[in-house]
């Protein structure tokens, strides 16, 4: 009886909803994360009477056949792109990114990851790292001496010393842009990876090409809307709750036909 | 065996057959562009073996698609697109053209609009959707202009089927007698339709299918008493 699994491949996909509801959840708080959301299509579906064939039993042409479906399957978990709001901490190397871009990050490995969590500090040398201690590809490096710094918003870091009223500009922190940012491989540690989807990074100054602006002393906070998941959690549960007893009707038939002789 | 079994027996596998289609709607309750379905029985006469009387018989013999609106779910996505009234994207699979109201598309690599499952969405000349690299918020219009900045850049076609449409699966629809464009075709941005199936008419349908069969089932085994009875009655004599 197909209804059994049918039902099964249902109670699977909203599963695996509240799987990423949950996860969308735990990281209300993480600075800068974009909730993703499950997307679902329809299986394949099976013909037992194409339309335009003749029919046996009568002989007239068959109007809409037959196609019997097999369930759901889920197509895509895909982030949003939601800007988070900003926050204000008055931190000095803290930035939010107001606007579409990523900060791009050196990893040990060489390798380049992206973030939006510009939750940077200075490392005992000196250089911009993130709170995980990577550096910026920008390969900035705070002199020692310098009072402050300070980042304008297309992206160019002055640093202050002692008594000087002038600033020394000490290097460009630029933003990297994604045709489909949506196609970007989560790393976790709110880091991405460029994959083949996701298209080869554009690196740009601030405010150029709509890659947004930098704002110090600012943090994107998590772009989650707990409102709006706690429904979906709920539009969730019911809907495994429907398909449950789809299994439940499909079984007591089921029971009707073994208790024949 | 009696005539009774034999027509008892097409019932329950139309039914079983109906609950399989009910099982499909609720699992894609959540199906981003699902339309529902309902199964259509008709009647056929079956010619019996003594040619005393013909046999009337159901048999599953078709489908109505629910092409209801769905409810449209607001995501803000900038190509999270939803048709309203009339009309279908049109997406290029490898196996040919399809027509599907799931508007959850992004963009690929070389910035062409794609569907969740990375085929093409064709514009009003069925041609694919080149969106420029350094657009960021690109604005889709009522009727499918695509523009940025003020530029038109595409539009997004949308037609209607001119004949029968059959299921090709992932929310998409067949339409082997050609289509055409819709005149004044309504999109939405930052929306996505939602399956219109309603969980209240299909738990209803489900029980109605189950009672159905289980009636069905009680007949069977009454029909069986009767022949054994018969047949006692027979020896006893």
């Amino acid at each position: 009886m197909k209804s059994l699994q049918i039902a099964a491949t249902g109670m699977a996909a909203q599963q695996l909803r509240v799987d990423v509801i949950s996860n969308n959840i735990a990281n209300m708080s993480t600075a800068a994360y974009r909730p993703r959301t499950a997307e679902f299509s329809d299986l394949m579906y099976q013909q037992y009477l194409t339309p335009g064939t003749i029919s046996s039993q009568v002989g007239t042409v068959v109007p809409a056949g037959v196609q019997l479906g097999t369930g759901v399957k889920p197509s895509s978990v895909s982030m949003e792109i939601t800007q988070g709001s900003l926050r204000q901490t008055g931190s000095e190397l803290d930035l939010a990114i107001d606007g579409t871009g990523f900060l791009e990050v050196q990893l040990p490995s060489g390798e380049s990851a992206y973030t939006r969590d510009g939750k940077l500090n200075r490392s005992a040398e000196g250089q911009i790292v993130t709170k995980d201690g990577f550096e910026l590809a920008d390969g900035i490096t705070i002199p020692e001496d310098a009072r402050r710094i300070s980042i304008s918003t297309d992206g160019e870091v002055v640093a202050y010393f002692a008594s000087e009223a002038q600033g020394q500009p000490i290097g460009t922190i630029s933003l990297v842009r994604f045709v489909n940012e949506k196609g970007l491989e989560a790393m976790g540690d709110n880091m991405f990876r460029e994959t083949e989807a996701s298209g080869s990074p554009n690196r740009l100054v601030p405010a150029t090409e709509g890659v947004g602006i930098l704002r110090q002393g600012y943090l994107e906070d998590s772009g989650v809307d707990v409102v709006q998941e706690i429904s979906e959690l709920i539009e969730a549960q019911r809907g495994y709750e429907l398909n449950s007893k789809v299994i439940t009707a499909a079984d007591e038939m089921l029971a009707a036909t073994t208790r024949v002789r | 065996m009696s005539n009774a079994i034999y027509a008892a027996l097409a019932r329950q596998s139309g039914l079983m057959t109906e609950m399989q289609v009910v099982a499909n709607n609720l699992a894609n309750s959540s199906t981003t562009g699902y339309k529902s379905d309902r199964a259509i029985f008709a009647e056929f006469v079956a010619g019996t073996s003594n040619n005393l009387s013909d046999l009337s018989m159901g048999t599953l013999s078709g489908h109505s698609y629910d092409l209801e609106q769905g409810g449209l779910r607001f995501t803000g996505g900038s190509f999270d697109l939803a048709v309203q009234g009339e009309g279908y994207f049109l997406i290029e699979t490898p196996q040919g053209q399809r027509l599907t109201r799931a508007g959850h598309f992004q963009l690929n690599a070389q910035a062409e609009l794609i569907d969740a499952a990375g085929n093409r969405v064709l514009n009003a000349g069925g041609g694919p959707i080149q969106i420029p690299e350094e657009a960021t918020n690109v604005s889709i219009a009522g009727d499918g202009t695509i523009s940025f900045e003020g530029v038109i850049i595409d539009q997004v076609g949308v037609v209607a089927p001119e004949g029968q449409m059959m299921r090709a699966g992932n929310a998409m629809f067949t339409a082997d007698d050609g289509f055409q464009q819709v005149e004044e075709p309504k999109v939405v941005q930052g929306a996505l339709e939602q399956s219109n199936v309603s969980p209240v008419l299909e738990i209803a349908r489900m029980i109605e299918v189950q009672r159905a069969y289980e009636a069905g089932q009680a007949m069977i085994e009454r029909e069986d008493d009767r022949i054994a009875k018969f047949i006692s009655t027979l020896r006893q004599l």
